[in-house]
């Protein structure tokens, strides 16, 4: 069985300790034997009890002290336990971290890496179940990173800690478990799969060989799985052909894997879990209509979260995060009366 | 049977080590007995049995198992060891070879028997490579219609074409200097009585079967004309077809039809109603073709515009009013306007309902519903219905019945039936002390006894039949059922009828047809009876 996309970033953890000794990870309740909430960052205090430093709750002082070693030169990785507590350091990130470099001319950097728990559907309710990547994606000189199980998590994860810009590396709750779905022989089940090269590479997936996709899905993240599920289940029962392009950086973002497939499909449907306004679906749209407005047939339509809060009953929670039927119902939209 | 749960212990970690079974696969155990050992991310914990019985493992030692789900099982007798076994060995068992073929890939394949692990390919088994394997000489008619350039490329797969659609060109082909005729001078045809201008039309070198009825006025102006016995045309019907008009046996059509394209193929057993217009400007393009699979419906005052191929499958309803376009019309394309010709699709027992719209292009897949006045812009998925304008699929059009609750509604079926001749004036009554439930019924119409068989051996308890009763067993017997000399079987399951009958039969036939239960097997038209 596959790796485990929790043991694989806790793999990346114990080698990037390894081989660098300017890494350090801070945040709440990391020391072993609890590991962190979610057991990303379990067995380092045991073997580097120096460099693991386990802080109280106090998501802005970390942020704050997490970018001033970064300053100083080191490599300081900051677990949020969850994603949504990102906001109270958020005056940090916006006022300092994106700044300094620029404001200083280039003479100091930022190389810290926040990791962030994101996402919904395990009842967490409103102020623990969100993604929250559109409030980083419009900040200006941080990088955005999120890991899905097609990707290669370990190596993103190294890459954000040798990257000298700061990055906000976004993991999602529901996918710790999962087993990672690396494409094997250029697949991932049937579907044909394309990896762009560099740090933080995209993957399309295409059940037609790249061939006769009727419509291009562009998701990131905990919503890969279910755009990969939906796009099967499409082409094994009705024949259409979607092509998925899952990104892992949202920002800075490169949109060339996307237009390529637009070229291809002419169609587009963006998914993601935030909630819809402003979000990197709306980014995705406005960008896509302005570079390849004559490829597209249909307008690029959008799924997200409705705007509103995460409630904590399953029932609810699922109707208000995008699911299989939104995606479907989008999909249908664009793919329109093809023929 | 008692499953070995594992417990969730705190919310955020979700699964763990199976570290080593206590127990031996296959062996007894008791209540409260530890029985493995679970490694999670806090403890190793000892797994006690919920109760006794003889324990199955669901997972190798070693293995990663969800918290919250069952490691094992513990059977409680013999039966339910064999239970667990099946589901050990459905947990752990390859996905089946067609996994990855599509719906439609397994559909067409069962169809024309093709076995889809004889496919070698990576990735998905889709409907096209299956057609890639019919034979050439052979070749259904999915790949026939795949290569005819006239069908633009449109897959027939889903839709059981009518016989003519595959027939010899040459039959029927009409003297051209009678086509000339009718071309020139048509009142002079068209107004001649059914039986005249039927043989008229034989002469010239149509094939007409028996009992043929071409209405007052109707003519038909084509090249070929090929009409099965007992079929009936409306009064002024026009048909023009630059190449073939066909039709199936006992297809019956209302006042006013108006039919125009190139070639139109039309099955048996079709029922049309009154005023439908099929072919618009375009029935001149050399595209325009219509299918029309048996036992479709086609309602009154329906439009279909024929400049594409349009492709109605079989036991299919077009109902009241529909409409189906194979183009739009506006401005120029070169100004950004959309100028779409595409065929149409509407796959075998799919339905559209009244007035709604059918746009360029569209595929309605099988058993699909399309709800009243929707404006279909996009291919619908077999059995589900879609509604809305645009028509967006909104659930599923059967549900899965268990055969008690089968067994249920065809008692309902024969109380209703009862209900309805009593209330029609018949005299009925119930077989009394009958194995079986036989209903009786005296009328002035004919006398005769319906029963009601579930199980095979329940045809033993039949009543005898009698020359002057007429005697019809409904069966919910899977594969049929023997029932005595004289009885005559409408199989409710297979929708087939066996034997003769009369008044009560084609009845009984006509309340069945009511519930959408269609009898295939024998020709028949209901024109009134008991109900």
């Amino acid at each position: 069985m596959a790796e485990r996309c929790v043991h694989e970033l806790n793999r990346a953890l114990h080698e990037l300790f390894v081989e660098r000794d300017d890494v350090y990870l801070i945040g709440e309740d990391l020391l072993d034997p609890y590991g962190g909430a979610f057991k990303v960052s379990q067995g380092l205090s045991s073997q580097w009890p120096e460099r693991v430093i386990t802080t109280p709750i106090s998501e802005a002082s970390l942020v704050g002290v997490t970018a001033g070693m970064a300053i100083r030169g080191l490599r300081p990785i900051l677990e949020i336990m969850f994603g949504d507590f990102v906001a109270l350091g958020y005056d940090q990130i916006v006022n300092g971290i994106s700044k300094f470099r620029e404001m200083y001319d280039d003479q100091i950097e930022v190389p810290l890496v926040v990791r962030l728990p994101m996402g919904g559907g395990r009842g967490y309710g409103p102020t623990h179940s969100q993604s929250l990547e559109k409030a980083l994606i419009g900040v200006p000189n941080v990088t955005t990173v999120a890991i899905s199980e097609y990707h290669d998590v370990g190596a993103l994860l190294t890459a954000a800690v040798e990257d000298p810009e700061p990055v906000f590396f976004v993991e999602n709750k529901l996918m710790y478990g999962r087993p990672l779905r690396r494409p094997e022989g250029g697949y991932v089940g049937e579907l044909r799969a394309r990896e762009t090269s560099g740090p933080y590479p995209a993957i399309s997936l295409s059940g037609s060989e790249f061939g006769d996709d009727a419509v291009t899905i562009s998701t990131y993240g905990g919503m890969a799985s279910l755009a990969l599920e939906t796009a099967t289940g499409l082409i094994l029962e009705h024949e259409l052909f979607c092509e998925v392009v899952v990104l892992s950086r949202l920002q800075p973002l490169d949109l060339e894997p996307l237009l390529d497939s637009v070229r291809r499909t002419g169609a587009l449907v963006t998914l993601e879990e935030g909630t819809l306004t402003g979000g990197l679906g709306a980014e995705i749209a406005a960008t896509v209509q302005e570079q390849a407005w004559e490829e597209l047939r249909r307008p690029v339509q959008r799924v997200g979260a409705r705007d509103g809060i995460v409630p904590a009953a399953p029932d609810l929670e699922a109707a208000m995060l995008p699911g299989a039927d939104n995606l479907i119902a989008a999909v249908l939209s664009v793919s329109g009366a093809r023929v | 049977m008692l499953e070995v749960l594992l417990t969730r212990e705190d919310a955020n970690t979700e699964f763990a080590l199976l570290a080593e079974w206590l127990v031996a696969d296959g062996e007894p155990v008791e209540a409260g007995q530890p029985i493995c050992i679970v490694e999670t991310t806090k403890a190793t914990v000892e797994v006690e049995t919920p109760g006794a019985g003889s324990l199955v493992h669901l997972f190798a030692a070693g293995a990663e198992v969800e918290l919250g789900g069952a490691v094992g099982l513990i059977a409680e007798s013999e039966s339910e060891l064999a239970e667990a076994r099946t589901r050990v060995s459905g947990a752990t068992a390859a996905p089946e070879g067609d996994a990855k073929a599509t719906r439609k890939a397994r559909e067409l394949a069962e169809r024309h028997g093709i076995d889809l692990g004889s496919i070698e390919k990576r990735g998905f088994i889709t409907a096209g490579d299956v057609e890639a394997l019919f034979p050439g000489s052979t070749a259904g008619a999915d790949a026939a219609s795949a290569a005819d350039p006239l069908l633009g490329g449109v897959s027939t797969a889903g839709v059981s074409l009518p016989e003519s659609w595959s027939e010899d060109l040459g039959r029927g082909r009409l003297d051209p200097a009678f086509v000339e005729l009718l071309r020139s001078e048509p009142e002079r045809i068209a107004q001649l009585g059914s039986d005249e201008k039927c043989a008229a039309y034989r002469e010239a070198g149509a094939v007409i079967g028996e009992g043929v009825e071409l209405g007052a006025g109707a003519l038909i102006v084509a090249e070929r004309v090929v009409i099965g016995a007992r079929v009936s045309l409306g009064e002024r019907a026009r048909i023009e077809c630059a190449e073939s008009f066909c039709v199936g046996e006992l297809t019956h059509v209302g006042p006013d039809l108006e039919l125009r394209c190139q070639r139109a193929f039309v099955g048996a057993n079709v029922h049309g109603g009154r005023s439908i217009r099929i072919g618009g400007g375009g029935h001149r393009d050399p595209w325009a073709t219509l299918a029309v699979g048996d036992l479709a419906f086609l309602g009154d005052e329906i439009f279909v515009n024929v400049c594409r191929p349009v492709l109605i499958g079989r036991e299919t309803f077009v109902t009241q009013r529909a409409m189906i376009v194979t183009h739009n019309i506006g401005h120029s394309l070169l100004e950004g306007f959309e100028n779409r010709f595409a065929p149409v699709v509407v796959e075998d027992r799919a339905q559209i309902g009244l007035g709604a719209v059918v746009y360029a292009g569209c595929r309605i897949g099988e058993r699909a519903i399309i709800a009243s006045n929707s404006y279909v812009v996009s291919d619908i998925p077999s059995g589900k219905l879609a509604i809305g304008v645009p028509a967006r699929p909104a659930g599923d059009v059967q549900v899965r019945l268990s055969e008690q609750r089968r067994a249920e509604l065809a008692h309902q079926m024969i109380d209703e039936l009862y209900e309805l001749l009593e209330l029609r004036g018949h005299t009925v009554s119930w077989l009394p002390d009958a194995a079986v439930r036989v209903l009786r019924i005296e009328s002035e119409l004919g006398s005769g006894q319906v029963a009601l068989l579930e199980r095979a051996d329940a045809a033993d308890a039949l009543p005898a039949p009698s020359a002057a009763t007429e005697s019809v067993a409904l069966s919910l017997v899977p594969g049929g059922v023997e029932v005595p000399a004289g009885w005559a079987v409408l199989d409710l399951l297979a929708q087939e009828v066996r034997g003769d009958g009369g008044v009560v039969l084609d009845s009984v036939r006509e309340f069945c047809r009511k519930r959408g239960i269609r009898f295939g097997g024998a020709p028949w038209r209901y024109s009134g009876g008991l109900i």
